[in-house]
């Protein structure tokens, strides 16, 4: 009898409670994921964040360290590209985007310091390569930019955040290079930064963190510039065509 | 700032950040027009929610004034549906979630509140979501969300509160019931009944007699059918931290606010409602004054 519960049929709520209790279901088994790659992702830091007190001679142990952490991390991304790739993507990345933001830059920082050599590259430990976000996919073994398929990938977005994260971290190494002796490595930052802002420059960014984030690149340069300028004025910046 | 003219011909990063660029304008486009098209179906649904709160009845079709006035209005949430459905489809379902909800939940609030209105019963998710499916004849459609039902749900509670205060006020009656009794009485009552539907207005002097004269028919009233929503939005159980918990934390205080108000507004008519005079409204915090009402009687 329609009477025997008025205006509301039962069978409606149930039926929303179930949809939100699977819900509640995939969000338990990404978070577990997720709280993994975070503990993961810190532990890239703590061996990345080396590069600061270490000369670049010996940085090579440094990146080897590092790329043996972001191999662990990636095992978890993994994992999480298979649970997520099950799901709308859109519906959920919000719950992981930070974490891969930051998986993202560990692995550029520690390719621009001269990890991920790869044979085309030469072989050789050069310092102050980018690795486009095709690289950074191949390396994590998952797909970017994806537009056709509704799976777990990279997103330009979190390759632009991961981006901004590595022009911080590289005004800061700039300054510590120097500490270290080293007046060569300021200058390749430096240009490096300037290309990097002459890029996110021609890119229509909306209100957002991005655009935020984005708007505090110009002072990274400031700063490298700066150490540059204090290089220089004290002539101890090395003749060009040295190496 | 620095001139970035010095570097900007000479970074070796142009290309990749020009197709980046790209992309990001495609996206941004696309999500301009999902909002503008949220825009469009929230205004257009205020106004048929605005000319529904002009009928009278429960349990009876929308009298044909109404429906034609309101049809324009669906009509143009049906275009904006699908001027925006294939921006909205496969990888992009829920891309643009947060752009399109305000639309979908107004939607959702008119839709509710007319089906409720014409039955007197809340219309399913199912229901609901067939309804945007179906607006789209190629088959590609936009995706109600289960969120976006329960949060205009939430609404639609405001707009019951409205509707049985203005009821109360003109009729001197909380509107319900009408539509178990009809099912009970005889063809003669109810043609009677259809027949005061035109000058709702002028027709409410037998109107608590005849509710007195069945007291046995189960009648549900809009305070009754509040308070059941009340109980059930209350019960969900919703995911910890997420946004759509943090969305509902919100409603739920101002939709309890709702169903009180009308319970304070009955209270005040069993009490006191022998001596006031027609027309009288509930001094409610809100948009009703007393002194609008006393002058549009």
């Amino acid at each position: 009898m329609a009477d025997r519960y008025g205006m509301v049929d039962p069978a409606i709520f149930e039926d929303l409670q179930a949809r939100v209790d699977e819900d509640i279901s995939v969000r338990d088994e990404l978070r577990e994921i997720i709280q993994t790659l975070e503990k993961q992702g810190k532990s890239v830091q703590f061996v990345l964040s080396r590069a600061h007190s270490t000369p670049a001679s010996a940085i090579r142990d440094v990146i080897s360290a590092a790329e043996g952490s972001i191999r662990i991390e990636i095992d978890t991304i993994s994992k999480l590209s298979v649970a997520a790739s099950k799901l709308p993507y859109y519906k959920w990345n919000s719950m992981w985007s930070r974490q891969i933001q930051d998986a993202i830059f560990g692995i550029l920082f520690c390719g621009w310091l001269g990890g991920y050599t790869t044979e085309s590259s030469g072989g050789s430990q050069t310092q102050g390569r980018l690795l486009t976000i095709e690289e950074v996919g191949q390396i994590m073994t998952v797909s970017v930019n994806l537009k056709d398929r509704d799976e777990f990938h990279l997103t330009i977005e979190e390759y632009l955040h991961a981006l901004i994260s590595l022009v911080d971290e590289l005004a800061r190494l700039a300054r510590n290079s120097v500490t270290l002796g080293d007046y060569q490595r300021p200058l390749l930052i430096s240009q490096f930064i300037k290309d990097l802002h002459a890029g996110f420059q021609i890119l229509n960014l909306k209100n957002d963190s991005l655009r935020r984030r984005s708007d505090g690149i110009k002072y990274r340069v400031k700063e490298v510039e700066d150490v540059v300028y204090d290089l220089s004025l004290r002539n101890l910046i090395p003749k060009s065509g040295q190496a | 700032m620095d001139g970035p003219s010095k570097s900007h011909s000479a970074s070796p990063f142009m290309p990749m950040f020009e197709s980046f660029r790209s992309e990001l304008d495609e996206h941004h486009d696309r999500r301009e027009r999902v909002i503008k098209a949220s825009r469009d179906i929230t205004a257009a649904s205020k106004k048929i929610i605005f000319s529904l709160q002009r009928v009278r009845n429960l349990g009876q079709p929308i009298p044909p004034g109404i429906q034609k006035a309101n049809t324009q209005y669906w009509k143009s949430i049906e275009t904006q549906y699908e001027s925006i459905s294939r921006d909205l489809q496969g990888l992009n379902t829920h891309r643009y979630g947060r752009n399109i909800t305000g639309g979908n939940q107004e939607f959702m609030e008119a839709l509710s509140f007319q089906h409720y209105i014409e039955t007197q019963c809340l219309i399913s998710y199912e229901e609901a979501r067939s309804r945007v499916f179906n607006m789209n004849a190629g088959g590609e459609s936009v995706l109600l969300a289960p969120e976006d039902y329960v949060l205009g749900v939430f609404d639609m509670v405001g707009e019951l509160m409205r509707f049985a205060i203005t009821a109360m006020a003109t009729n001197g009656v909380i509107p319900g019931g009408e539509a178990q009794q009809n099912k009970t009485l005889t063809g003669i009552i109810r043609s009677d009944e259809n027949d005061r539907d035109d000058g709702a207005e002028s027709m409410d002097t037998d109107e608590p007699t005849s509710a007195q004269e069945t007291p046995k028919v189960p009648c549900r009233n809009v305070l009754a059918d509040m308070r059941e929503l009340r109980l059930q939005l209350e019960r969900l159980e919703l995911p910890q931290g997420s946004k759509f918990a943090e969305d509902v934390e919100k409603k739920m205080s101002v939709m309890r606010q709702c169903v009180e108000k009308v319970e304070t507004a009955l209270y005040g008519l069993m009490i006191r409602g022998q001596e006031r005079p027609k027309g009288w409204m509930p001094d409610l915090r809100e948009e009703k004054r007393a002194p609008e009402a006393v002058e549009s009687y």
